[in-house]
């Protein structure tokens, strides 16, 4: 009975110690975390509630100014029908290639070690020459060559296709490019997670009879889910975040076309209308925000799961 | 006797040498540069070099900075208070942004002790002014001109068009003997700013082009409008390479150096395209074709310089530098080793002489113009520029969306110069 207060003592002085530790080994990565991460994104929304263009002197508060004007200009309704087309695309595309690719290697293929190295080396190589090769070397209307290749079939008619100057293409083409960066990474991933699939549940399928199609479509898929929904997740998260290969390909062109979101906003910073591009920041930042959650969510339940 | 008098003697001469060293000034200077191209670093750093011997009690840091990083790096320069003490930078709209919100420099003290009021010509001086106050010094400016396949141009024995009728002749021909008439490159969109600036110079006078890049008449305006009838005229005959927008100005200046491309409306930079001297048995210039005999004529001649931020810490240091850069001296130097045109009236005519080229631009454009622009994205607010040049780039490929083009571009207009 008399010991009781003491140990509450202890308890509080012990549990005051571990805070004090763990707030010492935090400190610093939260500060650094203020200073880069939770300062710019603050400043961000104040700045898209102005017009500062980038010079010293008084900031000018608009209010929703740049919001409105967001809705109602072209290059932002174009950017954001670019995303969402990239998107659309990126969660369909790569991800059954990169499904398929895997199901593929990870049976007992010839080469399968290189294989994988292969299609996978296109997400090791920097975006902007994996840009710069599709741009100079594929898409290129007079030397590229996929013009060179079709005018195999077409004759000198395949020189004028302008795969990233006409504003019809130039979206499709650099999604293009960027299906092929993407597959040999959801490959990967859809690997990994066949490999946590139990050959002992499998083994009993079979011995039911499950072959083939059903197998896959029964079995293998459904276990896989947890795989899948991170892999669409990511994949719209990189459609959102899509910049570099945009920028590098068309920056954005011939007008707006092929822009997107993230460009748009560079570009705008460019002409030194920082409010503007911080207005661009903050609807981007809300439309990842959403998809954020559900990949956190997902993989915090898979982590408590484990 | 001997003694004292050497004594004395060196007294004098080291209180000499230490006036001397005080004179040429002390401490720190930080230079920031665009001059990112091969050529203009090696320049830009020699100039530095020669500076620092003549004035070795200053430490030169000197920055070089990509140039179109430059464009947005500069801004959060001038909003540090720890400012670079010199920068690169350009003249008209581009500098005014800067001078009017008292971010740079008075620098007429230099101007008042180097004499340059007398060594720039009037309109160098006007251009580096600010509500009357220097606040610019030019060191360099080059020209605009629609530059040609002289070997081309000299098997098909056609010749320099000198007004609209001629040009559109020299597009017939070249597109007969199969080579694409004009080349341009519209991926970063800015060659469409000169084709612009010239076509309305030249329909309606240099006057009325300022006022429209100072956002004072409406794009929709139909003397804009029929800017874009000349322009169209081009198109319909196919005068252009169908490919503009997917190339940059390189891409397209490579098809013309491979010879299937006759002619390139350009600044004179389009020279280092060519490699190994051939540009002197392959490349001529002619001044843009005079369309309307009655307007006076305006020319492009983008002119580049040098401005102190007002907070610059090494101020006085800082205006010394700017005496030797935009010195006869280092001018003429430039003249050598990069042909361009020097905007101080005394540098040395045999310099020009040694350039061809230079005597050719000095003689047909630039002392024949009544008017010179920088570039359409140097004398309008940067966002229209943007804005406007994407619009040109539209009606190259659909002119029949040029009204809708029209409109959008005066809701910038409106928007931005309100």
């Amino acid at each position: 009975m008399v010991q009781t207060p003491i140990r509450t003592v202890n308890r509080q002085q012990r549990a005051f110690n571990q805070f004090l530790a763990i707030f010492s080994f935090l400190a610093v990565p939260l500060l650094l975390y203020t200073v880069w991460v939770i300062y710019p994104t603050f400043r961000t929304l104040y700045l898209s509630l102005t017009d500062w263009d980038g010079l010293p002197g008084p900031i000018n508060f608009v209010g929703l100014e740049n919001f409105q004007r967001l809705i109602t200009e072209e290059p932002f309704q174009k950017s954001i029908v670019n995303n969402i087309l990239w998107i659309i695309v990126f969660i369909t595309v790569p991800t059954s290639l990169g499904l398929g690719l895997a199901m593929v290697l990870n049976t007992e293929v010839k080469f399968d070690r290189f294989l994988k190295v292969a299609y996978y080396l296109p997400l090791v190589l920097a975006t902007v020459v994996a840009a710069l090769v599709w741009a100079r070397g594929v898409y290129s209307p007079r030397e590229g060559l996929l013009n060179s290749f079709l005018a195999l079939f077409m004759g000198d008619a395949a020189y004028k296709i302008q795969w990233l100057g006409d504003p019809n293409l130039a979206i499709w083409s650099v999604i293009g490019a960027a299906v092929w960066r993407q597959v040999g990474y959801v490959m990967i991933l859809y690997l990994a997670g066949l490999k946590t699939v139990d050959a002992e549940v499998l083994e009993a399928a079979k011995m039911d009879g499950a072959e083939g199609w059903t197998l896959f479509r029964y079995m293998v898929f459904p276990m896989l889910a947890p795989v899948t929904t991170i892999v669409v997740v990511i994949s719209v998260i990189d459609s959102l975040r899509s910049f570099d290969m945009v920028n590098i390909m068309t920056r954005g062109g011939p007008f707006d076309s092929s822009n997107v979101l993230a460009n748009y906003m560079y570009l705008s910073f460019e002409d030194y209308r920082m409010g503007y591009a911080a207005s661009i920041a903050v609807v981007l930042f809300a439309i990842s925000l959403v998809f954020i959650f559900f990949y956190l969510r997902e993989v915090m339940r898979q982590e408590e799961g484990q | 006797m001997k003694k004292w008098l050497l004594v004395a003697l060196g007294a004098v001469v080291a209180g000499a040498g230490a006036a001397a060293v005080m004179a040429q000034g002390s401490g720190k200077l930080v230079y920031n540069s665009n001059g990112s191209d091969p050529a203009v670093r090696k320049f830009d750093e020699e100039q530095v070099a020669r500076f620092q011997k003549a004035y070795p009690g200053i430490n030169v840091t000197h920055n070089t900075v990509d140039h179109e990083g430059f464009k947005t790096a500069i801004r959060t320069y001038l909003a540090s208070d720890n400012p670079p003490d010199v920068l690169t930078w350009f003249a008209g709209n581009r500098m005014r942004a800067f001078s009017e919100r008292g971010l740079a420099a008075d620098i007429g003290d230099v101007w008042q002790k180097n004499g340059w009021t007398k060594a720039f010509p009037k309109g160098m001086q006007e251009l580096s002014k600010s509500n009357g106050k220097f606040v610019f010094v030019p060191t360099n400016y080059y020209w605009w001109a629609v530059y040609y396949r002289k070997d081309i141009f000299a098997k098909l024995g056609l010749k320099e068009a000198q007004t609209w009728t001629q040009f559109l002749g020299l597009c017939d021909s070249l597109n007969k003997a199969g080579i694409t008439p004009i080349l341009t490159g519209s991926k970063f969109l800015w060659p469409l700013g000169g084709w612009f600036d010239f076509l309305n110079m030249r329909v309606n006078g240099p006057k009325f082009h300022f006022d429209l890049t100072d956002g004072k008449i409406p794009y929709t305006d139909a003397r804009v409008r029929r800017v874009f009838t000349y322009w169209r005229q081009l198109l319909d005959k196919k005068c252009f390479n169908d490919d503009a927008a997917s190339l940059d100005w390189q891409d397209a200046a490579a098809v013309m150096t491979a010879g299937k491309g006759g002619m390139y409306l350009m600044g004179d930079f389009i020279r280092d395209q060519w490699k190994d001297g051939l540009e002197k048995s392959q490349l001529d210039f002619f001044r843009f074709p005079i369309i309307d005999s009655k307007q006076p004529v305006g020319e492009e001649a983008p002119t580049d310089g040098y401005f102190l931020p007002a907070k610059a810490p090494n101020l006085e240091n800082a205006k010394l530098f700017l005496g030797y850069i935009a010195g006869k001296e280092n001018m003429e130097a430039g003249v050598k080793e990069l042909g361009r045109l020097a905007p101080r009236s005394d540098v040395d005519a045999s310099l020009y002489a040694a350039k061809p080229q230079i005597g050719k631009a000095q003689k047909t454009i630039i002392d024949r113009a009544d008017a010179i622009a920088q570039f359409y994205d140097r004398d309008t607010d940067p966002e229209m520029a943007n804005i406007g040049m994407k619009g040109f780039q539209e009606f190259m490929s659909n002119p029949s969306q040029l009204d809708a083009i029209l409109k959008r571009l005066e809701a910038a207009r409106a928007r931005i110069f309100r």
